[in-house]
């Protein structure tokens, strides 16, 4: 308990920015506040999303704090403000010009958009933002009970050979949900740890690196993740502006109406589906590896089917404008988000982007490491790394509060965002992107090395290989080599160390079964896609 | 591990030039990399930290921590020998480093000879630690577990310490399963999560020890332990050697004499003014700061080497 106070007093007596009438404001709270506002730009502008300007914030906002543990919480802040934010922003575009700002706004256009031309623009945004941020809310409340706990648990019941296999079992899960095909995933994954392999490991001499001295120490983190996840999307969205002219941004003026709003008993009508997408956003989330895009559709088909039990003959169907779709959909994708950290801060296993660069963040800063040892309340002294847990819980709460109060409005004003021509944009991007990369490394090879993790990521698009599964293998390779290593030597060489108890033996048959049973059938990834499309 | 906008240092040299200039003889010619050769977060990675944060205070010099973990340190001293030698690049290693890693690896570029030392911080306060409440809790216990049959588990966090923690078999009878982690904060989350069930750690214990957590069941250091001075020391365990080291700051051979004092200058001030948070850090943590610099530091250097081929002789 002394710790949840810790941690909200480290974000509201942390390092003040400036002051107001004598008052410290906190940096924290400051960062927050402008994440959350780029965040919603970032979302209501089509071809940009929130990983985006996570990633290319990050290496701008550790030169402006520095590497001193005190940056933690205000880099940690304008992070979560853009990930909160973009969630909320997504919808926007969607609802007023038919186009998703953010891939899991896609089933936000089916309701949103008819309404938009029925002349309810302003409702259609406004239960968007309830059921969004309401989602938001109870994805992180479940964060804040969950992690702790089932770290906890982690720590108490998993030995070294069994967090071995947990990692192989979200390396396997990861590859079976994520993209086309499991094959396509195990491709993806497995490229990702051969990547990690380079120069790592316990051998006084570098591995893998060919002779080469510029990756002695191994491919620079930034430079891989980045080049992969953006360079990569860069070079394939420069190849579809080439190819074909982009989408028109559909202007139809809507007809006009005299009131536009929240209309009495809206709120009552849309919470059942803000509850049960709540709770699909948040399971789903939960899941390494699975994300808000599948939330957004199971969230809207489960919605469907209820609502086309329950309402009344004047009600819209889904498809048709009913402001049900838009808060089935909206809360689903946006209850991914927190739940997302549970794997993160229990685990250490980053389930999606928005998580990578958590763990990209609290790599690069140091003082903080996610995983089951940041969870440790028994340590005598005060552990640092709990009180900024608690500390990035306060930030998500106050998120949270922000996002109710001052992202609807903020958020209603960002129409503008959608009319940014995409050519414009990926320039800027691929610029500051670059520029980013190089103040973290300053170090000309590392922006080739990026360049060359881009044309893979450019493949990887080309062949329709998801190139999330690379990235969280890149980056959980190192402990899955370290823990194997230590459950080794911990068993006293015995070859069969992953065998030696039951929870062990289950967590591999379930990588297996991982595997199979979503490789054989349609798995959530390629059912997604179909229904999708069906839609 | 990252460096840093390198239009904000320069910024920030502008800012903080003049004033340096008016507070020291030397100065360095453009920011200090600091490379830190521990894992983030630890004890050790915090105690850099603190210090490069004290001397920044001090004398105005901006400062550029960057972690450089793995190999024991050699990673660092191999990525050190290659950078200037003119004070812009020093490095926070353990002593051993270079008088075992450095000689067990038999690069003759990475030789202790090839470095300037510049200061220690402080010293280890290694003991061999076990939870209090556990069923290693003193040596008696880990001697009847073995020959009970159980297994133990051994945390090392060096080369040495894992052919210290084999030595200790070969002098004491018992077959450990020693298991190589990043550091002795790793050890202690190993042993709190079961994972582990003895473990040396070289000062980072204190705090649990002193608050019953846990319990240092021999020490491995020719002085007593400060928070248990009754604890067996491991000569009379079995062992020929101790485990004895300092943390220590290293720039590249041939460092000019002037940048030399003057660093070593800066770092013992920033350990030794009061009040500074690396002072109270190294009280607290690491038994109070221990300072060799200059020639008594070359000595101790070459001491060290010839011990540690000793040992490497014992274990082979």
């Amino acid at each position: 308990m002394d710790y949840v106070l810790l941690g909200i007093q480290a974000v509201f007596n942390g390092p003040p920015m400036f002051s107001i009438l004598g008052v410290g404001v906190p940096a924290a709270l400051v960062m927050l506040f402008l994440g959350l506002l780029t965040g919603i730009a970032v979302g209501a502008t089509p071809g940009l999303a929130g990983p985006m300007a996570m990633a290319v914030s990050l290496p701008i906002l550790i030169s402006i704090f520095g590497v001193r543990p005190e940056a933690l919480l205000p880099v940690f802040g304008f992070l979560i403000g853009i990930m909160k934010g973009a969630t909320v922003g997504g919808a926007v575009p969607a609802i007023l010009f038919n186009t998703p700002g953010t891939p899991d706004a896609f089933m936000t256009t089916l309701d949103g958009y008819p309404m938009t031309r029925r002349g309810m623009p302003m409702r259609a945004l406004k239960v968007a933002h309830i059921s969004s941020v309401s989602g938001d809310t109870v994805s992180d409340i479940v964060l804040f009970v969950c992690a702790p706990f089932l770290a906890v648990l982690v720590e108490r019941f998993l030995d070294l050979p069994e967090k071995t296999s947990l990692i192989i079992l979200s390396l396997s899960f990861i590859a079976a949900v994520m993209g086309s095909s499991v094959g396509k995933g195990l491709i993806s994954i497995s490229l990702g740890m051969i990547a990690a392999l380079v120069a790592t490991g316990e051998e006084f001499h570098p591995r893998l690196t060919l002779g080469v001295d510029e990756i002695s120490r191994g491919f620079p983190l930034v430079a891989a993740v980045l080049g992969v996840l953006i360079l990569g999307e860069i070079f394939k969205s420069f190849e579809d502006l080439w190819r074909g002219p982009a989408v028109e941004v559909d202007t139809i003026e809507p007809e006009h109406r005299d009131k536009d709003g929240l209309m009495r008993g809206d709120i009552r009508r849309i919470a059942p589906h803000i509850a049960r997408s709540s709770a699909i956003g948040t399971v789903i989330g939960a899941l390494p590896g699975v994300g808000s895009t599948l939330a957004a559709t199971l969230g809207y088909t489960f919605g469907a089917s209820a609502h086309r039990r329950r309402k009344t003959s004047e009600q819209k169907d889904f498809g048709e404008g009913a402001p049900e779709g838009i808060a089935a959909t909206e809360a689903a994708n946006s209850a991914v988000s927190g739940a997302n950290l549970i794997p993160v801060l229990s685990l250490g296993i980053p389930g999606n982007a928005a998580a990578v660069f958590l763990i990209l963040a609290a790599d690069s800063i140091g003082g903080f490491n996610p995983g089951p040892a940041v969870f440790n309340f028994t340590r005598p002294a005060v552990n640092p790394e709990l009180v900024v847990a608690f500390g990035i819980f306060t930030l998500m709460a106050v998120g949270n509060f922000l996002n109710w109060t001052i992202g609807g409005v903020f958020m209603r004003s960002m129409g503008i965002m959608a009319r940014v021509p995409i050519r414009y944009l990926l320039p800027v991007v691929l610029l500051v992107t670059m520029t980013a990369i190089y103040v973290q490394e300053t170090s000309f090879v590392s922006l080739w090395i990026a360049f060359g993790f881009g044309i893979l990521g450019y493949l990887f698009r080309r062949l329709d290989i998801s190139v999330l599964p690379f990235v969280i293998a890149f980056i959980l390779t190192g402990s899955l080599e370290r823990t194997a290593r230590q459950a080794f030597s911990a068993s006293g060489g015995d070859p069969l160390f992953l065998f030696q108890s039951w929870t062990s033996i289950t967590f591999l048959a379930l990588a297996v079964v991982s595997v199979a049973v979503l490789g054989r059938r349609d798995g959530p990834g390629a059912s997604k896609k179909a229904r999708v499309e069906k839609s | 591990m990252h460096k840093i906008l390198t239009s904000a240092v320069a910024a920030a040299m502008v800012i903080s030039a003049p004033f340096a200039a008016s507070a020291q003889d030397w100065t360095p010619p453009g920011p200090i990399t600091m490379m830190i050769g521990f894992a983030a977060g630890g004890g050790a990675d915090t105690q850099a930290r603190l210090v490069a944060s004290a001397i920044e205070d001090a004398t105005g010099w901006t400062i550029l921590p960057e972690q450089v973990p793995g190999n024991s340190g050699l990673n660092l001293a191999a990525a050190l020998r290659d950078a200037p030698a003119d004070g812009t690049a020093i490095g926070m290693v353990v002593t051993e480093t270079l008088a075992y890693n450095a000689v067990r690896e038999g690069n003759s570029d990475l030789q202790f000879d090839q470095f300037t030392m510049l200061a220690t911080t402080a010293a280890f306060q290694l003991g061999l630690v076990a939870m209090a409440e556990g069923d290693f809790a003193s040596w008696d216990d880990v001697e009847a577990a073995a020959a009970a049959g159980t297994p133990i588990r051994f945390g090392t966090a060096t080369e040495r310490q894992a052919d210290m923690a084999y030595h200790m078999s070969q002098g004491s009878g018992i077959d450990f399963n020693i298991v190589q982690v990043a550091g002795g904060s790793e050890i202690m989350n190993g042993l709190r999560a079961g994972d582990l069930d003895i473990g040396w750690v070289a000062g980072a214990q204190a705090g649990p020890v002193q608050s019953g957590e846990m319990v240092n069941i021999a020490t491995a250091i020719p002085t007593p332990l400060a928070e248990s001075p009754d604890a067996p020391s491991i000569t009379d365990l079995g062992s020929e050697f101790y485990l004895d080291g300092y943390f220590m700051f290293i720039a590249p051979g041939g460092l000019p004499d002037d940048a030399r004092q003057a660093l070593a200058q800066a770092i013992s001030d920033a350990l030794t003014t009061p009040e500074t948070e690396a002072n109270t850090l190294v009280n607290r943590a690491f038994g109070g700061p221990a300072i060799l610099t200059g020639a008594e530091l070359d000595g101790y250097m070459q001491s060290a080497v010839e011990a540690a081929s000793n040992l490497m002789e014992a274990v082979n």
